[in-house]
C-alpha cells in the first residue's frame, strides 16, 4: 500500500416530503401509523402510486396497528452508527393490524431468543417527535404500545433531515507520495509519457492518452518558471473553510515545456486590476521546516507564484489552454 | 444462427479479487480494460464507445467515473457513458448502443473498492431516503430477513445455505483471481455463530476489490476478428417495488420475467453464473430462473469466492462466456442483480458457433 488519505464525508439531506409521506410523518409526531388505501389493500408505509399500477393513488389515508404481527426478522449483534438502537435489536418487518404490506423498523426485543416470526409487537414512541421514521423509537413485544402524554407537531410536517456521514480511506499512488515529497522540497515533479511525450504534473500515474502506467522511472522535475493563461477574481462569500473577506485572484499557470496547466494558483503580490493573461510567473515554495501562513488549501510546501518581469507572452491562443 | 445485427463478445478481463488493494479505482480499470482490449486482438483506438459501471458511493467522491475516463484512454474523445450501476448493466447498454448500426466495437466495463469505506454504511444510504435509509437498513440485514422468510416456507434450510457456501468455495478455487476459496466442512460451518441470524459468516459474500471489462462487437466485426465470437442471443432486465417489506420474499418475480424475456426457454442452459451474493439467494435465483438439476450453477466460485460491488455481475457474464470458450459449452447464462433482497434482475443468455 502506497499510503491512504483519510477523509469523512458527511451527507446532511434536507428533503420535502410531499402530500402522502408528509402526512404520514406527520401522524407519527402524533403517535399514529397511517397507510393509504390502494384498490381493496391498505398499503403501510404509504406510497403515493399504486404499486402495481402507477396510478397515483387518492389521499385516502387510514389509521393501522397500534400493533402488528412480525413476519420476518434478523438480529442486528452489533449495530452501526446509523442504526436506530445502540444495542442488540432485531430488523423485522411489521404487518401492522389493519396492513396489507410490512413496514421495516426496529423491534427492541433484549435477547434474540424473544424474536420469532409471528410475534406480536406495538411500538414504542419517542418522547419528542418532529416528524420521522425515528419518531417510532422501536417495536416492543406485546399488544401495548407504549405512549407519551402530548400531542403532535403544530404545523403538518413537510420536510425531513436524513444525515449520513461516512469515513473514506482513499489511496494515494506511489507517484502521488513522491510528488508530495517534492513539493516539500519546493520541486514540482512531473511524469513523462514514453509514447505521446506529454509531461504531466501530479502524481496519478499514468497516462491519460496513451493509459499506459508511469513510474518512478517516468518522473522528471518539471520547470519553476510559467505563464498565467487565464484567472478569475473570486469575490469570496462566506462557506465552511473560506477565510479571505477580500477579493483575490487565482490564476492558471502553464509551467514551460510542460502538458498540463496547473489550476487556480495563488498570485502573490499583485493588484487584482493587473492580473492578466500572458504575465510570466514563478513558484515560490515555504522554506524547509518554515511554517508559513498560506492558503490551507495549496498543496505542499507551494505558496504561490510571483510574477518574474520578464515580457508578457503575447500568443493569442494561451487562453485557450484550459488544462 | 447470428444475424447481421447481433452482437458477440470477443474478449473480456477480471481484475485480482482481494480485501484491499493499493489500487486507485482508474489503476483497476486501466489493467482490465488493456487486458480485454488485447484478450480482443484489438487496441484502445479501435473502440467507438465505452459505457462504465461504478459507484459514487463506493468510491467516496462526487463524479468518480470522470477520473476513471483517464483509463480508457479518451484522447481523440471518444463516445462514453455510465451506469450507476453493476457493470452487467453497463453492458446492456453497450449492446444496445452498438444496435444502432452507425458503430462497431464496444468496452464495458464495472469497477468498484469496497474496502474504501464500510459498506453496511453505504448501502443504507442508496435506500429509500424516507423509509428504510434513516433506519441504516443495510444489505446485511435485508438479506437476512429474505433468508429467515424463505427458511420460514420451508423452501431452503440453514444445511443447503451451508452447502451452497461449501461447494463454490471449493469451485472457487478453479480461479486465480478469487479471494475467498477453500475446502470447508458443512457441520463445522453450521457449529459457528450467527453474524446476523439466520445468517452465519459463510453465508455472506466478502468484501472486496477489483474490476471486470469486456469487448462486445457487431456480428461482421466479430467475426473479423475473433474464431469463435460469443453471441449475446438474449438481455433483459426487471425491476420490482423498491421496498422489500411490499414484496413477496419468496420468489424473483423480476428474475423469471427477465430470463422470458431473454428467451431461456428456447434451449437449455448448460451453465449459469447467477450474482447470488448471499447463499440463500441461490437456490431462490436457480428456481426463478427455472433452471433444473442438469444446469452446473457458479463453477467459478461465483460471489462468494469474490464480490467486487459494482462488477460482481459483469465477471458472472464473462464467467458464462469462457464456459463456451474455452469450456466447450454452447449455452449459458449470466446473472445480475441490484437493490435489496433482489429488487432488480438482468438475464444474458450466450451462445456459442456461427
Amino acid at each position: 500500500m502506497a499510503g491512504t488519505v483519510e477523509s469523512t464525508i458527511k451527507f446532511p439531506y434536507k428533503r420535502s416530503l410531499g402530500p402522502v409521506l408528509g402526512a404520514f410523518m406527520t401522524a407519527l409526531t402524533e403517535q399514529r401509523i397511517m397507510g393509504i388505501r390502494s384498490g381493496g389493500r391498505v398499503i403501510v408505509p404509504p406510497l403515493e402510486w399504486d404499486p402495481d399500477t402507477g396510478v397515483e393513488l387518492a389521499h385516502d389515508f387510514v389509521d393501522v396497528g397500534p400493533a402488528g404481527t412480525v413476519e420476518s426478522w434478523t438480529w442486528v449483534a452489533k449495530p452501526t452508527a446509523q442504526h436506530p438502537l445502540d444495542h442488540p435489536f432485531a430488523f423485522a418487518l411489521v404487518k401492522l393490524d389493519g396492513a396489507d404490506t410490512a413496514l421495516m423498523h426496529a423491534v427492541d426485543a433484549g435477547s434474540i431468543d424473544a424474536m420469532s416470526t409471528g410475534m406480536r409487537v406495538a411500538p414504542r414512541w419517542k418522547a419528542e417527535r418532529k416528524g420521522h421514521i425515528t419518531d417510532l423509537d422501536a417495536f416492543v413485544p406485546g399488544e401495548t404500545p407504549e405512549t407519551h402524554e402530548g400531542g403532535g407537531a403544530e404545523e403538518p410536517v413537510t420536510m425531513m433531515d436524513y444525515d449520513a456521514t461516512i469515513t473514506y480511506r482513499i489511496p494515494t499512488t506511489a507517484n502521488q507520495l513522491r510528488s508530495d515529497q517534492a513539493s516539500e522540497q519546493g520541486r514540482f515533479l512531473g511524469l513523462k509519457c514514453p509514447i505521446c511525450n506529454r509531461t504531466y504534473t501530479g502524481g496519478r500515474g499514468y497516462c491519460p492518452i496513451d493509459a499506459i502506467e508511469l513510474g518512478e522511472e517516468h518522473e522528471v522535475d518539471l520547470p519553476q518558471k510559467g505563464v498565467i493563461t487565464n484567472y478569475t477574481i473570486i469575490t469570496p462569500t462566506p462557506y465552511p473553510g473560506q477565510t479571505a473577506t477580500e477579493p483575490f485572484s487565482r490564476v492558471h499557470v502553464w509551467l514551460d515545456g510542460t502538458d498540463v496547466v496547473l489550476g487556480y494558483q495563488t498570485l502573490l503580490d499583485v493588484p487584482n486590476d493587473d492580473v492578466h493573461i500572458g504575465m510570466r510567473v514563478e513558484a515560490v515554495w515555504a522554506s524547509e521546516g518554515e511554517k508559513v501562513d498560506k492558503d490551507p488549501r495549496m498543496e505542499g510546501n507551494l505558496i504561490g507564484f510571483l510574477p518574474t518581469g520578464e515580457p508578457d507572452n503575447t500568443d493569442p491562443d494561451l487562453v485557450n489552454r484550459l488544462h | 444462427m447470428a444475424h447481421d445485427n447481433d452482437i458477440a463478445i470477443i474478449g473480456w478481463n477480471i481484475s485480482p479479487m482481494v480485501r484491499n488493494t493499493e489500487h486507485t479505482e482508474a489503476q483497476m480499470l486501466l489493467e482490465v480494460i488493456t487486458g480485454a482490449v488485447t484478450d480482443a486482438g484489438i487496441t484502445r483506438k479501435e473502440v467507438d464507445f465505452t459505457c462504465a459501471g461504478s459507484c459514487d458511493y463506493v468510491a467516496g467522491q462526487a463524479f468518480s467515473f470522470v477520473q476513471n475516463i483517464d483509463a480508457i484512454g479518451a484522447w481523440p474523445p471518444k463516445r462514453d457513458s455510465h451506469v450507476e450501476m453493476d457493470g452487467a448493466w453497463a453492458l446492456y447498454e453497450a449492446w444496445l448502443r452498438l444496435q444502432m448500426d452507425d458503430i462497431d466495437i464496444a468496452v464495458a466495463m464495472g469497477s468498484g473498492r469496497s474496502s474504501t469505506a464500510d459498506p453496511e454504511l453505504i448501502y443504507s444510504m442508496e435506500m429509500d431516503p424516507y423509509y428504510l435509509a434513516p433506519l441504516g437498513a443495510d444489505a446485511m440485514s435485508f438479506a437476512a430477513i429474505q433468508a429467515r422468510a424463505l427458511l420460514d416456507a420451508g423452501k431452503v434450510t440453514e444445511r443447503q445455505m451451508a452447502e451452497v457456501a461449501a461447494r463454490t468455495r471449493r469451485d472457487g478455487k478453479s480461479r486465480d483471481y478469487n479471494q475467498v476459496t477453500g475446502d470447508f466442512d458443512v457441520d463445522a460451518l453450521l457449529a459457528t455463530d450467527y453474524v446476523r441470524a439466520p445468517l452465519r459468516r459463510h453465508d455472506l459474500p466478502p468484501i472486496t476489490d477489483g474490476a471486470c471489462a469486456m469487448v462486445i462487437a457487431r456480428a461482421d466485426k466479430a467475426r473479423e476478428l475473433c474464431e469463435n465470437p460469443i453471441w449475446i442471443t438474449g438481455f433483459a432486465h426487471y425491476s420490482e417495488l423498491h421496498n422489500p417489506g411490499m414484496r413477496d420474499l419468496r420468489s424473483s418475480n423480476s428474475t423469471t420475467l427477465a430470463a422470458k424475456a431473454a428467451g431461456i426457454e428456447e434451449g437449455p442452459i448448460e451453465v449459469a453464473e447467477i450474482q447470488s451474493a448471499f447463499t440463500h439467494e441461490e437456490p431462490l435465483l436457480v428456481e426463478a430462473l427455472g433452471l433444473g438439476p442438469d444446469t452446473v450453477i457458479n463453477p467459478s466460485g461465483g460471489p462468494q469466492a469474490a464480490n467486487p460491488i459494482m462488477a460482481t455481475g459483469l465477471v458472472r457474464i464473462a464467467e458464462a462466456a469462457g464456459q463456451i470458450r474455452d469450456n466447450g459449452k454452447h449455452r449459458t447464462l449470466g446473472h445480475s442483480t441490484s437493490g435489496p433482497c433482489l429488487q432488480q434482475n438482468l438475464v444474458c443468455i450466450l451462445e456459442g458457433g456461427k
